[in-house]
């Protein structure tokens, strides 16, 4: 049976491999073509190995996107989002695990629903609201739509439920004043979720492409991904090699950070798969 | 005077539910005061009570001459120990003492000296720099103490800080808590479920059950002569024999309203043992089971009266099935109405 | 019970002044939770609530976004949406893209975590290699296989063509193009489905497989038996929530096919996108919203019924 046939060793030996190379070689096919001249990239059948390596796509891309501007921008939006999402997140949740207030169960539903509703149908009314206070191009519209979130309430307010009666008493009874109680108790405690809100929150930012093509209209404000994009639109067709270098540019920091903190990006990616 | 009063003290949940109905109780400067009993007796509402963790829904706590009602936890002068000790488990053992002292702003130096005083009675100098996490629970416990003693509160409140620990750990810390008591001088009071605790460790016993008291007195006092049934049985291992003795025949020495007599396990011996004068009630029966406890043994009788329980230090074990003849001395028994009050002779 | 500030003042030690703040005190400590919540609460009614609402509102107008007159249509925008053939055309696409890349994605993703269950360095490696994608931006993925699916000179052509096949224009034949977007979509999102199907393996108890094992069940009898009906809630909260992201497919589309070739591979989010900003007509944009926000509405409301009931197949 085919089944037992792939389980088995040898079986099982190539399909590893099969596995590595749809998955892994798409990867290695990028960065070699950043590294191929315009005339090996257009090679048939493509060389596996170049015969000849060079920088200057790097140099290129950097050239023909003002590189450091987007990069700068998606910087400033990500951690601006990283912040204001701290802000209104450690609160809410607090609220919500540690006080009992009517219409709790409301406000926090009213979270929950905003939960599911996706940029893909805000954009266009957000798009209208903007432009009718005249902040298209800046940079409150990339952030303030994503200065909360409610899937990081939802996980913060567990955490936070669990902290055991008995600490807070014990604290209160140490003069301890409510925000002294946060900083001491609750938020140590809360660390491993902080982070993984970080992290979830850092990678998407970073990688989103849709909210800073939809909501701008011109290059002030726009981040990498979208920056990156108009690699592709050079006038005497497509230069692979420059757009691969600046895909390796745009990918990279999110690598380095996966592979540092693999484990925990896993984690906080599947738990949200059966939250 | 770190005295601590209820006039009319009153706990309820909601309308319907009251733990606590009318509590009146004085607990002395000084005392190390247990409230002992069995689950759900609100004996850990009254703790809270006095620590500003519950509030009163009616009546009033005066401590120390100030009416208490409306104070805040933080500032009643007093220290807690909790059951789960409630340390912070993200602060080193330094950090979980000087806790309360850092948010009063004491100086630095102040706070070193607290400490170091407070170690050394606690036997704690080398953990100060670690986690409570790397502790073993008697070093919880410990850390847990200091804390509250770091504070030189009026009173101190331990919720069932016993509870966690293994056997011989809370024998070790029983003695070491009278110790501590002695040496402070200061008022405890301490809640346990456990009698032995109490009766080891209390100078004054409070026994409560359904959120009333049913009796306040010293360790000996309640042992030699308990108020009521629930008293009589509570205290003391193994419990007092009891029995209804509404249809057994009349003795001329039993008091009239007495529907009700018991005596201790330990004040049974065998027949062999008694002497012509004394005025005793005899028993007989067969050995059901027996208990070895090294120094003594518990056995239990089956007679046409009930199942008796008696405790000899006798070194040689009686077999099972054995029929005995066991008796009782009179004024080893205690006498309960049908209200379960005691009666007392003349 | 003494009430009175002064009564209270002399038996506690504070100041009447110490009474009355305590008295302004327990007004800021009705309105903290409140206080605590505002924040957050402000950015999803502004920032998602109110479009919804708003979506809907602008769905009943004809307008082209630069001229300040709206003209009141009522649903006469859905009546022209539901008579235009290209909005089904777009609304197949987009359909048969959701059910292909669940389907696979899915299968595949069944097939690997149950490959790849052991704990073993190798398949460790396996794990996080095939997960990978996931956490790269879409933007990015698109690029790549933009050049991967090039006609002339790409790789992807180069392999097919070791086997014998002819160049095909992944992106270019209307035939295929779709379905081009499917396998990327399902090459991104197959390691995170198989993380998460693994995740739920791993919690099912060993013993119900040595019991089992002792009632003499092969392998297939096991599987549909036993890990099916234990796996079978995750399984469907994934089919939920995979569902729900590909009726939402736009940035594959905008950077590798815009729409074409010959609406081929337009959805749903790419016409609100091209009605709403290269043909400027808002409202009937607005509408092809709205038929956006019931569908994901539908889903959503099964993924919080499953929550509430967790599913198991018999």
């Amino acid at each position: 049976m085919l089944f037992s046939m792939i389980f088995h060793k040898a079986g099982r030996c190539v399909m590893n491999t099969l596995l590595a190379l749809i998955f892994f070689f798409p990867f290695y096919w990028m960065v070699i073509t950043s590294f191929k001249t315009l005339g090996d990239t257009v090679l048939f059948p493509p060389e596996l190995i170049p015969s000849t390596i060079q920088w200057q796509s790097y140099i290129d891309a950097f050239k023909a996107i003002p590189f450091l501007h987007f990069l700068g921008n998606s910087l400033i939006v990500t951690f601006s989002i990283l912040i204001l999402q701290m802000f209104t997140i450690i609160p809410a949740a607090y609220a919500f695990a540690r006080y009992e207030f009517k219409g709790s169960r409301f406000l926090f539903g009213i979270a929950m629903v905003a939960m599911m509703i996706p940029v893909q149908l805000t954009f266009l009314p957000l798009f209208i609201l903007f432009s009718q206070l005249g902040l298209i191009n800046s940079y409150a519209s990339l952030i303030l739509p994503f200065a909360s979130s409610a899937f990081g309430i939802f996980m913060l307010r567990q955490a936070f439920k669990q902290v055991p009666q008995e600490l807070v008493e014990a604290a209160r009874m140490d003069h301890a004043s409510e925000w002294r109680i946060i900083c001491k108790v609750f938020l140590p405690l809360a660390r491993p979720v902080l982070v993984t809100l970080a992290l979830l929150t850092f990678i998407s930012t970073w990688n989103d492409y849709f909210w800073p093509l939809v909501l701008t209209t011109s290059d002030a404000v726009r981040t990498l991904p979208v920056g990156i994009a108009s690699l592709r639109n050079v006038e005497s067709g497509m230069y692979y090699n420059t757009l691969m270098a600046g895909n390796v540019m745009l990918i990279l920091p999110i690598m380095l950070v996966f592979l540092y903190a693999q484990k925990q990006i896993i984690k906080a990616f599947t738990y949200m798969g059966d939250k | 005077m770190s005295e601590i009063v209820f006039f009319h003290a009153k706990k309820a949940y909601d309308s319907k539910k009251t733990v606590i109905e009318d509590l009146n109780l004085v607990i002395p400067d000084g005392s190390f005061t247990v409230l002992v009993g069995p689950s759900g007796c609100g004996k850990s509402t009254t703790l809270r009570m006095i620590a500003g963790l519950e509030s009163l829904s009616d009546g009033e706590l005066v401590m120390d001459g100030r009416r208490m009602n409306e104070v805040a936890p933080e500032d009643r002068d007093i220290a807690m120990v909790f059951q789960n000790f409630a340390l912070y488990p993200t602060m080193t053992v330094r950090e979980n003492i000087e806790f309360g002292l850092v948010n009063k702003k004491i100086p630095r130096e102040e706070r070193q000296k607290l400490i170091a005083d407070v170690v050394e009675t606690v036997r704690l100098a080398e953990y100060l720099d670690k986690n409570p996490g790397e502790l073993s629970g008697g070093q919880r416990q410990r850390v847990a103490l200091a804390r509250a003693m770091v504070k030189k509160p009026k009173v101190f409140l331990m919720d069932e800080p016993l509870s966690n620990l293994d056997a011989r750990l809370r024998n070790e810390m029983r003695t070491e808590l009278i110790e501590l008591h002695k040496r402070l001088q200061t008022t405890f009071v301490y809640v346990t479920h456990d009698q032995t605790e109490a009766m080891s460790m209390a100078t004054d016993i409070v026994l409560m059950s359904n959120g009333v008291i049913r009796q306040k007195d010293a360790p000996i006092k309640i042992y030699n002569d308990p108020n009521n049934i629930f008293a009589a049985q509570f205290i003391g291992t193994p419990a007092m024999n009891m029995f209804d003795i509404r249809e057994w025949p009349q003795h001329n020495s039993i008091p009239e309203q007495a529907r009700y007599m018991g005596f201790r396990p330990s004040r049974v011996h065998l027949a062999q043992e008694a002497t012509a004068s004394m005025d005793k009630m005899d028993f007989q029966g067969r050995i059901l089971t027996h208990e070895f406890f090294g120094s003594e043994i518990i056995y239990r009788v089956e007679t046409d009266n009930g199942i008796l329980s008696f405790k000899t230090f006798h070194k040689d074990e009686l077999p099972l099935d054995m029929e005995v003849q066991v008796y009782v001395e009179k004024r080893d028994c205690y006498f309960f109405d049908d209200k379960q009050n005691r009666v007392r002779c003349s | 019970m003494l009430k009175n500030e002064t009564a209270i003042s002399s038996m506690t030690n504070k100041t009447v002044s110490d009474v009355r703040k305590n008295a302004g005190h327990s007004v800021w400590k009705k309105i903290k939770p409140y206080a605590f919540v505002a924040p957050a609460l402000s950015i999803f009614l502004i920032f998602s609530i109110y479009p919804a609402f708003r979506i809907i509102d602008l769905s009943l107008y004809q307008w082209n976004l630069v001229s300040p007159a709206k003209d009141f249509v009522g649903f006469q925008n859905y009546v022209n949406l539901f008579h235009d053939p290209e909005f089904f055309e777009t609304l197949r696409n987009t359909i048969l893209y959701t059910v292909l890349t669940v389907g696979l994605s899915l299968s595949l993703s069944l097939f690997l975590a149950i490959y790849l269950k052991n704990d073993t360095r190798v398949n460790r490696f396996l794990q996080r290699l095939i997960f990978s994608p996931y956490i790269v931006s879409l933007a990015s993925i698109s690029f790549l296989w933009l050049w991967l699916m090039n006609s002339d000179v790409g790789f992807l052509n180069y392999i097919i063509s070791l086997f014998g096949i002819g160049k095909v224009d992944w992106l270019g034949n209307p035939h295929v193009a779709l379905f081009s977007l499917v396998l990327i979509s399902v090459w991104k999102t197959a390691g995170y489905n198989t993380l998460i199907v693994l995740a739920s393996l791993q919690v099912i108890p060993k013993h119900l497989y040595e019991a089992a094992a002792l009632d003499h069940a092969n392998q297939w009898r096991t599987f549909r038996k036993i890990t099916l009906p234990m796996i079978s809630p995750t399984l469907f909260f994934i089919t939920i929530v995979d569902i729900i992201s590909s009726f939402k497919v736009f940035e594959t589309i905008q950077i590798m096919t815009d729409g074409g070739p010959q609406n081929a591979t337009n959805t749903l989010v790419f016409a609100i996108y091209e009605y709403g900003f290269k043909f400027y007509k808002i409202g009937y944009a607005s509408s092809i919203g709205v038929v956006l926000l019931v569908i994901i509405s539908i889903f959503t409301i099964l993924y919080f019924r499953g929550l509430a009931s967790k599913v198991h197949y018999q």
